[in-house]
């Protein structure tokens, strides 16, 4: 047979243990202790040395398939899911870098992750510096014996800037430092992270991959692309776990210490979203492209943005890197905040909720909401606008949404 | 000769052994998501076939449980 495509891989990943009762879909195992046969066998599960799972804050089966499913359908190395999104990146950051270290990223970042490299993870002693990554060229002149990774987001949110991925791998490379991306809104199906040359990817499967907002999870995926025997860190473990360095540090240390878990009921459901994951990115895909354009021509709204449009700066490098599904995501500017508020209060079908990848259409105002924490010069520097809407797409028939727009812009006149 | 599997005592009569007979003469569970380390070191996938164990040697079969896979 074929090697499969991405849905039959999703369908098809074999059960790492045959069900006794011969069911499709993994069970939600919601138990957290798991009985051997002998002390002994205990004790070797303890060391790593037999395979089984203890305990379902370090391990679980329905869990783990849904680890496996997105193991099968990215190729790589090991793949961890988590409590959350922002799970994912602090448990990464925690293993790889230490007091003292240093990584390189934007501020045009998810405000909860600015916040995480700026308050929470600041404290402990990392440092995060800031630099245009849409300027690759400039990133080199950051890096020193203490830097550990490059972080980014594949598009920024709400700023929708695009970096080129290969130009920042090459010098993540010649630099022997980890390539981290945030891919929540471009999950695997529209980015293939290993082959722009990023080591790990971290994601948000509240959005796409839960199926339409039905949890709230996290992954981390690790292309096993970098040599761990180059981390000052973890070279000591290199030499014992090679390419499963990372794995073995968060499922043995900080994963299990931290215990941002994922629930079984989550990867369950979780699983399932992943299934249509490919049939809701297309559609809403597409939606956001219709959406763009007529917002482009529409009287009241200014500076639509959106990778997918002919205007956007990033329309090439999106084309090239999204296989022309260049997210969900789109922002434009109206003439005042109270302008935004009453535009969203207009609406009928479009809900105002702080999520994307959503089902639904979600409308939000970003200055008041994900950057309330930060002052005006802050969010100046972040590119937040208090005249930006941000509009994350679903998968409704696109005439009812042009409609509801429509309908709201001219409530205003 | 004598060999340590995952810290216990192993006799065989074989005077040569690879790594990759050694994993099923042990009847390693899931040998796909098993990790091998021969005296400490990682040993890696394409190398387990021609890698020889030799007496004193110890091995251990790891699982990382969950994603990894070797």
């Amino acid at each position: 047979m074929k090697k499969l495509k991405f849905i039959s891989k999703i369908l098809h990943t074999k059960f790492l243990k045959e069900d006794p009762h011969g069911s499709l879909h993994m069970p939600v195992y919601e138990n957290v202790a798991f009985e051997f046969k002998r002390a002994e066998d205990l004790e070797l599960a303890f060391l790593g040395k037999k395979p089984g799972h203890m305990y379902s804050r370090i391990s679980n089966p329905t869990v783990e398939h849904f680890e496996q499913r997105v193991r099968a359908i990215t190729d790589a190395t090991a793949v961890m899911a988590v409590s959350s999104g922002m799970a994912a990146i602090s448990n990464l950051i925690i293993a790889i870098a230490g007091s003292g270290d240093n990584i390189i990223t934007s501020k045009h970042l998810f405000g909860n992750t600015y916040s995480l490299f700026e308050r929470t993870l600041k404290d402990w002693g990392l440092e995060a510096r800031y630099i245009d990554l849409t300027q690759p060229k400039d990133v080199a002149g950051l890096i020193d014996t203490k830097t550990k990774a490059i972080f980014f987001e594949t598009i920024t949110n709400p700023q929708l800037e695009i970096a080129d991925v290969k130009a920042l791998s090459s010098i993540a490379k010649e630099n022997n430092i980890l390539l981290i991306a945030d891919t929540t809104l471009t999950p695997p199906y529209i980015f293939n992270s290993r082959e722009f040359g990023v080591d790990v990817e971290v994601l948000s499967s509240t959005k796409y991959i839960s199926g339409g907002a039905t949890s709230v999870g996290g992954l981390i995926i690790d292309n096993g692309t970098y040599e761990w025997s180059k981390s000052h860190k973890l070279k000591a473990d290199a030499k014992k776990y090679g390419p499963f360095t990372l794995l073995n540090r968060l499922r043995r240390e900080v994963y299990r210490n931290i215990g941002a878990c994922l629930s079984p009921h989550a990867a369950y459901l979780q699983s399932l979203g992943l299934e249509t994951l490919p049939l809701r990115v297309d559609v809403s895909c597409a939606n956001s492209l219709t959406i763009a354009k007529f917002l482009e021509k529409a009287k009241k709204t200014k500076a639509v943005n959106y990778p997918g449009l002919n205007s956007s700066p990033y329309y090439e490098i999106a084309k090239r890197q999204f296989a022309d599904k260049p997210g969900a995501l789109l922002t434009f500017d109206m003439e005042s905040k109270e302008e935004c508020f009453r535009f969203m209060n207009n609406l009928k079908l479009i809900r105002r909720a702080t999520n994307l990848n959503d089902n639904r259409t979600l409308i939000l105002h970003p200055g008041s909401t994900i950057f309330c924490e930060y002052d005006t010069e802050t969010k100046k520097q972040m590119g937040v606008r208090d005249t930006m809407i941000r509009l994350a797409v679903g998968i409704e028939d696109k005439e009812d949404l042009i409609s509801d727009i429509q309908d709201s812009l001219e409530e205003l006149k | 000769m004598k060999i340590k599997i995952n810290g216990k005592e192993e006799v065989s009569d074989k005077d040569s052994l690879s790594l990759s007979e050694l994993l099923k003469i042990a009847k390693v569970e899931n040998p796909e998501m098993v990790s091998v380390q021969l005296n400490g070191a990682f040993v890696k996938k394409e190398d387990i076939e021609n890698t020889k164990v030799k007496e004193g040697d110890e091995i251990d079969f790891l699982y990382f449980m969950g994603g990894g896979k070797n």
